[in-house]
């Protein structure tokens, strides 16, 4: 088992953890692409919020590969993957109650967005294969 | 998981403080309480996205009822007990002598 000691301390917070991966992971998805995020109710970590599950958004940029937090958390290791800054316009997450200038940008991992069909009103049902 | 903490969207809550120029902690015992969370995380019986589920599981009405370092706490020592570094018995017995101005 480590032990952190007086001496080393500064040394390792400096240090940090970094959750960045160096790993030649592909991206699902690029800038400006429409996502449909899932819906899904884990009993364990997860940094989905409820409040964007099954809602659509548009990845507005990738920050690389990462840990996938809900993996790690359960022990069953780091599925690298690729983390995109979502934008959601606030009206599709509260309603028409919310203005219509505001949006919210969430970073998601790649496990929990579905793409939006392009030229399609809706985004595909979760049996409807992908073509 | 759909816990308490995942509180986005949620009403009544009241507004959000803000605290002019905000020390890092509030009282000694919230330093106490980071610094021992960092170094049994060093052991490396468990990483950050454990440590966070870890406080997730804190019931519900004690959650909304306490700060965020007692979140940390409640994380800390559930995680030492799952993986067997101390028992409930040994924590109990230490908050008891504490409690008693026994040690310090």
């Amino acid at each position: 088992m480590r032990v952190l000691r007086a001496q080393d301390v500064g040394k390792v917070l400096l240090k940090g953890g970094p959750a960045r991966v160096n790993e030649p992971v592909s991206p699902r998805f690029r800038p400006g692409d429409r996502v449909h995020t899932r819906t899904i109710n884990p009993t364990g970590h997860t940094r989905l919020p409820r409040y964007a599950r099954g809602r659509r958004g548009v990845v507005d940029r990738d920050w690389g590969v990462f840990i996938f937090p809900d993996s790690s958390a359960a022990g069953r290791g780091a599925k690298p993957q690729h983390l995109y800054s979502v934008r959601f316009e606030a009206r599709d997450l509260w309603g028409p109650a919310a203005s219509a200038r505001d949006a919210i940008y969430l970073d998601l991992w790649d496990d929990y967005l579905d793409p939006v069909e392009v030229g399609g009103s809706a985004a595909a049902p979760p049996d409807t294969p992908h073509r | 998981m759909n816990g308490v903490h995942d509180l986005g969207g949620m009403h009544g809550l009241g507004p959000i403080v803000r605290e002019e120029n905000e020390p890092v902690f509030h009282a000694e015992w919230e330093r106490r309480a980071f610094a021992i969370t960092m170094a049994a995380g060093f052991l490396g019986e468990w990483n950050i996205d454990m440590s966070r589920h870890s406080r997730e599981l804190m019931p519900p009405a004690e959650y909304l009822a306490t700060s965020y370092y007692e979140h940390w706490l409640w994380g800390l020592e559930h995680l030492l007990v799952e993986k067997g570094l101390l028992t409930k018995e040994e924590i109990e017995a230490r908050v008891a002598e504490l409690r008693k101005g026994a040690v310090r």
